[in-house]
Parts: structure tokens; sequence; C-alpha cells
């Protein structure tokens, strides 16, 4: 076997395989993710209360305001537009501060202060907004709280933001895209475009056209990975280990799609396949989400073996040494499909050469 | 003749659609994901935040804060500080957070302790400050300079206690979802026809392009609607006003069966179709998308072709609105049901023309 042809095939991949929309999908798909995560678990399932303030006389409460951790401040210019975009819930609620607010609420009078509530508010949106309101009026006033307050974190060990849970999902597409379907796909075009028999009549074999789309799939599968983790900020503190296991998982992930491509009839199998094959791959991610589950479930599937040490030292501080386990079966599974692809491979290749 | 023609093709299209394991799969698989994601997902909102407070004589001051936030606040109490962090750490009743007030808080206020737990939402903490130093100012017989709720104006329809549940928020989301499904369908049988030259073959018979459009027009149509329809019976979709939600579904199916003709009909394989119609699929995903965050949606959405089929499925659901309130939303999606498959039923003309 030649590398040298090998690597021509790959080269060849790379070059021509931007005009496929498959590879766009492929580089897509990871930022689509990593947006809409950030954006439903960012935004959606946590949402912080918004408060509009009108300040007709620079009051040291919007300044204050604005400091404050978990409420968004938007200052806006008059009454009329706060009352608007309170009652179209663009704001959950908005306070009018009129000039010179600030002396007289320290001087002890009841100065002018309209507070708006929109009525698809949240209660606890609308309590929570309604006591930091007062606080922050007692505070302009300057009446110093008569008590100290401290905080207590409780029972913080092993938590893991629902967000940083979902990182797995973002990994596994893009290592599943980009290893395993790319190769799947290029493989089963040139099988059904012809153009594979046209490869092997040359000095080519089939062994040096399954390396060279594997080194497409590997490679692409890596840089997707260390992209979406680079995306999320995810990389932790031993960035390599993790590059590491996603080369590890990228081999496993090329040799399973070239299986594929190489077996499947068609584009309608190869997406039935995959999309069937689907939930038992992406098994880990779910169990990782939900961490209460019985989780030797999750080493049932390949994926398990690279997607949990990638999720556990890039969120959770793991290092390559906790996870020399993962690593070997994962090794030991590419090894074990390697002749597997090889057999597969070898029997397209008798069946293209009966079909020319 | 012309019906007849149209039949035929469209029960050849229809044994085809059958025949495609790719596309009955993932109806089927789609079909009962989503709907048990619907189901799943909560069908009621909590509004109410959980504070467990250990104290000892402050029931004066407690009870009628409590009362008179009853939606939003609930305070459960505890008798000593160990039995509250327990709680705490366990949520157990939903608790979310404590306050814990030393026992000599009644008579020497000095010092108040906020057990927080991890992932406590950060807006709860100047809530909880919020109230401890309210409770200390109460019990030093300090009373606010100023009372907020007595200047406080409610704008809108007030729905405390009565807000659009996440269920009914997905709902406009998971109906795209099947018509997306649909376009991918549609799309793929259309560009079957064009790659294989099929319809060379169906033209050779008394059928025209015309009539091959039209089947091809009704059976994604049909497909989608029916579809849609199906996922909004097993998700409870259909209260409100009927005529509007199906007149809005109807429309909703004729929008991406546009799109189905012309991705289609411009796609060069399985591959390029699947591709070209989720790139027109996911902007369109869009206003369903935006459905679920509160607020009014922002100009460039509502121009989107799928704002109206969004607008009409949450305000019909959820908001009891009617033809008053969604004829603009759905004139603008039947305007653009038309522009689409226009723009869809010529570039499929076009192509089958050169073939």
């Amino acid at each position: 076997m030649s590398t040298r042809r090998a690597w021509s095939i790959a080269a060849r991949e790379f070059r021509l395989g931007p005009r496929s929309p498959l590879f766009l999908y492929a580089v897509f798909l990871p930022i689509a993710m990593s947006f809409l995560i950030s954006a439903v678990f960012g935004g959606l399932l946590d949402p912080e209360a918004r408060l509009g303030i009108v300040d007709l006389g620079q009051s040291e409460m919007t300044l204050a305001a604005q400091e404050l951790d978990g409420i968004a401040v938007d200052v806006v210019d008059d009454a009329e537009s706060l009352r608007d975009r309170v009652e179209m819930h663009n704001l959950d609620a908005g306070i009018v501060l009129a000039a010179g607010f600030d002396e007289r609420v320290r001087a002890g009078e009841q100065p002018d202060l309209d507070f708006y509530i929109s009525g698809e508010s949240l209660a606890s949106t609308r309590i929570i907004l309604a006591v930091t309101a007062t606080d922050l009026i007692r505070e302009v006033a300057g009446e110093e709280p008569p008590v100290a307050v401290s905080v207590t974190p409780i029972g913080d060990e092993g938590y893991v933001p629902i967000g940083d849970r979902l990182l797995p999902i973002v990994v596994f597409y893009a290592v599943v895209i980009a290893a395993l379907f790319l190769p799947a796909a290029s493989l089963l075009d040139e099988r059904e475009k012809h153009t594979l028999s046209a490869v092997l009549v040359t000095p080519t074999t089939m062994r040096e056209v399954l390396l060279g789309k594997g080194i497409l799939g590997v490679l692409m599968g890596v840089a997707l990975g260390v992209f979406s983790l680079a995306l999320n900020q995810a990389f932790g503190s031993r960035p390599l280990e993790i590059v590491l296991f996603l080369l590890v998982g990228s081999i496993m992930m090329a040799e399973l799609g070239l299986i594929l491509g190489a077996m499947v009839k068609d584009a309608n199998s190869l997406y039935t396949a995959i999309k069937g094959a689907g939930v038992f791959i992406a098994l880990p991610v779910i169990f990782i989400i939900w961490p209460t589950l019985p989780q030797w479930v999750a080493k049932l599937a390949p994926t398990y073996y690279f997607l949990t040490p990638v999720y556990e030292i890039s969120v959770n501080g793991g290092a390559l040494a906790d996870f020399w386990l993962e690593f070997g079966v994962a090794c030991v599974l590419c090894l074990v499909l390697a002749p597997i692809l090889l057999a597969v491979g070898n029997r397209a290749e008798t069946r293209l050469a009966w079909a020319g | 003749m012309t019906r007849k023609v149209i039949s035929a093709i469209l029960r050849k299209d229809l044994v085809a659609f059958s025949r495609d394991r790719f596309y009955v799969f993932i109806t089927v698989i789609g079909l009962g994901a989503f709907v048990a994601m619907y189901w799943l997902l909560p069908s009621s909102v909590d509004e109410t935040v959980r504070l467990g407070v250990s104290h000892t004589g402050l029931d004066e001051i407690l009870t009628p804060i409590a009362a008179a936030e009853n939606e939003a606040l609930a305070i459960f109490e505890f008798d000593n500080r160990d039995e509250l962090v327990a709680a705490v750490e366990s949520g157990r009743e939903g608790i979310v957070a404590g306050i814990a007030f030393p026992a000599s808080f009644a008579d020497t206020a000095e010092s108040v302790e906020l057990l927080v737990p991890a992932g406590l939402p950060p807006e709860y903490l100047p809530l909880m400050e919020g109230i401890a130093t309210e409770v200390a100012f109460f019990a030093a017989g300090e009373i606010p300079s100023m009372s907020i709720a007595t200047r406080t104006v409610i704008l809108g329809v007030d729905r405390a206690g009565d807000q659009i549940s996440l269920q009914e928020q997905m709902r406009p989301l998971l109906a795209f979802f099947v018509l997306m499904m649909e376009t991918f369908a549609l799309a793929s049988l259309v560009s079957i026809e064009v790659q294989l030259k099929t319809v060379t073959a169906v033209l050779v018979t008394p059928a025209r392009t015309r009539d091959f459009i039209t089947a091809k027009a009704i059976l994604g149509t049909s497909l989608a609607l029916g579809e849609v329809l199906l996922l909004m019976v097993l998700i409870r979709g259909f209260v409100g006003d009927l005529p509007v939600l199906l007149v809005a579904l109807a429309l909703g199916a004729l929008l991406v069966t546009g799109i189905g003709l012309l991705a289609g009909a411009s796609g060069r394989d399985f591959i390029g179709v699947m591709f070209l119609s989720l790139s027109l699929m996911i902007p369109l995903m869009i206003p369903a998308f935006g459905a679920l965050f509160p607020g009014t949606a922002a100009g460039w959405i509502k121009a989107l072709p799928s704002y109206g089929l969004a607008e009409a499925i949450v305000g019909v659901t959820a908001r009891a609105e009617s033809w008053g309130d969604l004829g603009p939303a759905l004139l603008g999606l039947a305007a653009w049901c038309v522009v689409l498959l226009a723009v869809g039923t010529t570039v499929l003309r076009r192509r089958v023309q050169t073939l």
C-alpha cells in the first residue's frame, strides 16, 4: 500500500470536498448547535429579569441598578416608550424616575415614581423587581441596612450547569458528522457515480482509497471537535489530552463511516442507517445530560469511550490519567474495526469489479 | 381527463413515497419523537419563589410578607439552620434557597446568612438580600420611605397564574418540524423524477407539465397537512378558534410545498436536495423559535414567510385569539404562499422543460 497515493486521495477530498453541501453542513452544524444551546439554555430556561428605567434626573438608582447581577437593565428615553415596551413584554417592568428624585427621597419626601409591570411577566419576576427596586430606593435615600448579609454557598460540589452538560451534544455532532458522515457519503457518492471504479483501474487500491477518505474524516473530525470546543470556551486546562481523545474518537467514527459507505446501497439507506443507529451512538450524550440515570448503559455505546473523557476533562477538570481504561477500550475498538473495514472494502471492490 | 391524469400521478407518487424507507422512517420516528417531546415538557409555569427560612420570633414580620406576595413567594419555616441547610441542599418542596436569621435577630439584628445552592439564578440573590434587609428594617421599626406596591401599574393582560406554558409555546416549532420533514420528502420525490428523467416518461403520456406539477403540489400539501393535523391531534393542539387554526395549518402546508418544489427542482442529488431544503427551511424556523422567547418579534422576523403560521398557532391555542387579531398575520402568510408556490412551480416547470 502506498501512503503517497492515500495522501493524494485525501488531498483530492480536501480540494473537492468544499463543493459538497455536506462539507458546509459539517462546518455549519457545530456553530448552529452552539448558538442554539447558548440561546436556549442561556436565555430561554433561565431568563434574566428585564427592568427598564426612564431617568429624568440622573438618579444614582439607575447606576446602582445597572450593576446588579442577574437583572438586565435598559435605560429608556421616555415614559411612553417604556410603557409600550412593558405592555408588549419586551421588558418585565419599568420605572420612571422624576427629575430631582434622589434629592427628594433623601429629604424624606415621596416623589413621583411610576412602576409599570408587564401583564405577561412571571409573578416571581415581579417580586424580584419590586423588592430590588425598594432596596435601591432605600440605598438612594441613604438608609443603611441595619444588618450585615453574608452568603453561604450550599452543595455546589459536582454541580454542572445544564449548558455545560449539553456540551457533548455539540462535540458529538461535530465529530460524527465530520468523521463518520463525510467519508461515508464521499465513498458512497464515488460508488454511485462510478468514479471509484475509474480510480481503481489506476494503480490505486481500495485500501488506499479507504485510507485517503479516512484521513479526511479524521482530520475534519478533530478539527471540528476542536472548533466546537473553542466556540464554547470549553478546553479546560488540558487541551492536548482532549485532542488525543478527539483523535481516537474520530478514527473510530471514520472507520464506522467507511464501513457504512462501502456497504449501503444508496444515499437513502445511508441516512436511514445513520438515523437508525443515531440513538445508540448518542447514548452517552443522554446519560451525561441526566447523570442520575444508570451510567453503565452509556458504556454500551462506542462513543462513550471518547465523549465522556472529553466532557470530563473539559468541564470537570479530569485528566488522561483518570481515563486510561476508556482510552484503552477506544483504541481496541479502533483496532477491531480496522479488519472489518478492510474486509468490507475488499468485498465492495470485488462487487465493483464484477459490475464493471 | 386532467383530473384522471393528476389522480394517476398522485397514486404513483404515493406508492413511491411509501416505498422510500428513509422518509417513512423519519416521518414515523419524527412524529413519535415530537409528540413525546411535547408531553415531556412542563404543562404549566411555576411562578413561585420558594424560600426556606429559619428564625425565632419573626412570625409577625414574615407572615404578612408571604401573604402579600401570595403567588410569587412561598416561605417555608424551619426550626433551625441545620434543618434549613438540609432542605436547601435536597431542594425539598421546591425550596430554591434559604435565609437563616439568628435566634437573637428579633432583639439585636446584626447579621443574616443567605444559603445559596449552586445554580441559583443570579436574580434571586437581590431578592433574598432585599427580603432579609426589609425584615431587619421592620424589626428595627423602620418602615420603607416609599412603597413600590402602591405605585404599581400592570400593563397588558395580567397573566399572573395563567402563563403560557412551554408546551403551548412549543406547538408552532413542532408543527414546523413536521412540515419541514414533508418538505424534504416532496423535494426528494421531485428531484428523483428530475434526475432519473422519469418525468419525461410521464410526459409522453397524455399528462402535461401542468398536470405533473399540480399532482406534486397536491401530494406535498396533502402529506404536510395530514401530518401536521395528526400532530396537532396528538398534542391536543385543537383548542380555541378551530377554523383559524385549520386555515393557518393549510397555508403552512402550501408554503412548505412551494419550498419543496423549489428545492426538488434545484437540487442535483439527494444530499444537495437535503442541504437546499434545510437551507431554505432554517430561516423559516426563526419565528417559531422566537415564539419561545418573551416580547414581540422584531420587524425582520415579522417579514419572514412563516411568521403568520407561528403567530396563528400560538395566538389561537394559547392566547384565544381569532380572525380579528390574526387577520394581518394570516394575510401575510397567504401572500407568501402565493409567492413561494409561484416560484416553486416556475422553477420546476423550467427544469422539466429543459430535460
